[in-house]
C-alpha cells in the first residue's frame, strides 16, 4: 500500500475578531479501511480555449477511469484541480460540473479537493467562462 | 475587506516511483474583483445521525447573486468505516469517510424558476447523509453574503 496525505490549513487575521485557523491532515485509504489508496492518474495538465463542457474526468465504463467495476459501490476516489490562469479582474473562470450539476467557479489561482465517487456518468466537467486559454492541472487518486 | 487563505499540501513518497508533492495557496476573493476578500464566514460542527439526507448548508438567493463561495467540509469521527455522503441537487459529489476533508467553491447556481422553498430555483443545498454510525462534522462557508429568514413570532 502507498501513503498519500492531502493536509489542508485556513485562516485569516481579520474575517472575524480573532484570528482564525484550521488544518487537517487526512491519509487517503480505501472506502471503510486504513489501507492506502494505490492508484492515481498522475498530475495532468491541460489547456483549452473551449466554452463548452470538457470533460476532464470520464467515468465512464469505456475510455476513462472507472472507479467502480460496480457502479453502485461507494468508492474513493479524491480530485484536486487547480486553475493555473491568473486571476486578472476575476471574471473570468472555469464552472466545474458533475455529471450536469454546477459545484462551484474556480477563478484563476483557486484550487479545490473533494471526494468523487464515480460511477458511469458521473463524470467531472468544466466549463471555461470565456475563450481565454484555461490552464488547469489535476489529479485523481483512486481505489 | 478581509485576508482569507486556504494553503493544499498533497503528498506520496510511494504512490508512484517517483514522489509526488504539491503545494498551492489561493487567496478567497469576491467574485468580479481583482482582489477584494470575502469578508463573511459561518464556522460548524454538528452530530449527523443516520437515516436519512440533511441539509447542511441552505442554498439562498445571496449565495447565487455573489457565486465566490467556498466550503470546507471535515469528518471528525476515527472509526475507519464511518462516513458521510455529500451532495448537491440530487447529485452524489463523494463520501468523506473518518479523517477526511474537502475543499470546494460553491456558486449556487441556477436554472429552474424559484419558489418560497427553493429561493435560488435550484434546490442546490449542500445535502449529507450519515452511514455505520452518527458522525462529527466541522464544515465551514466562506462568502459575501446569506439571504437572511425574517423572523416571524408564532
Amino acid at each position: 500500500m502507498a501513503t498519500t496525505t492531502a493536509t489542508i490549513t485556513l485562516g485569516s487575521g481579520d474575517i472575524a475578531d480573532s484570528n482564525f485557523s484550521v488544518s487537517n491532515t487526512a491519509t487517503l485509504t480505501t472506502a471503510g479501511t486504513a489501507t492506502g489508496i494505490t492508484k492515481t492518474t498522475g498530475l495532468t495538465r491541460v489547456t483549452t480555449s473551449a466554452t463548452s463542457n470538457v470533460v476532464l474526468l470520464d467515468s465512464s465504463a469505456t475510455g476513462g477511469v472507472q472507479v467502480a467495476a460496480n457502479a453502485t459501490d461507494i468508492d474513493k476516489g479524491k480530485v484536486f484541480i487547480q486553475n493555473l490562469n491568473d486571476r486578472g479582474d476575476g471574471t473570468k473562470y472555469v464552472t466545474i460540473l458533475l455529471t450536469a450539476v454546477e459545484i462551484g467557479r474556480l477563478y484563476g489561482g483557486d484550487f479545490m479537493f473533494f471526494p468523487w465517487d464515480g460511477g458511469d456518468g458521473n463524470d467531472v466537467e468544466i466549463t471555461p467562462s470565456s475563450t481565454t486559454d484555461t490552464t488547469l492541472e489535476y489529479i485523481l487518486f483512486y481505489q | 475587506m478581509a485576508t482569507t487563505t486556504a494553503t493544499i499540501s498533497l503528498g506520496s513518497a510511494d504512490i508512484l516511483s517517483q514522489a509526488i508533492s504539491l503545494s498551492s495557496t489561493m487567496t478567497l476573493y469576491k467574485d468580479g474583483t481583482e482582489s477584494t476578500g470575502l469578508e463573511q464566514m459561518n464556522y460548524h460542527r454538528a452530530d449527523i445521525p443516520t437515516g436519512t439526507q440533511f441539509v447542511l448548508i441552505s442554498e439562498s438567493a445571496a449565495l447565487n447573486t455573489n457565486p465566490a463561495n467556498y466550503v470546507y467540509i471535515c469528518n471528525k469521527n476515527t472509526d475507519v468505516t464511518h462516513y458521510v455522503t455529500i451532495s448537491i441537487k440530487d447529485e452524489v459529489i463523494g463520501s468523506l469517510y473518518a479523517g477526511d476533508w474537502m475543499f470546494i467553491p460553491f456558486n449556487n447556481a441556477t436554472t429552474a424558476t424559484a419558489g418560497s422553498d427553493d429561493p435560488s430555483g435550484d434546490d442546490t443545498d449542500i445535502a449529507i447523509q450519515a452511514f455505520t454510525a452518527t458522525n462529527t462534522i466541522e464544515y465551514a462557508m466562506f462568502h459575501s453574503g446569506e439571504t437572511l429568514l425574517t423572523h416571524t413570532a408564532s
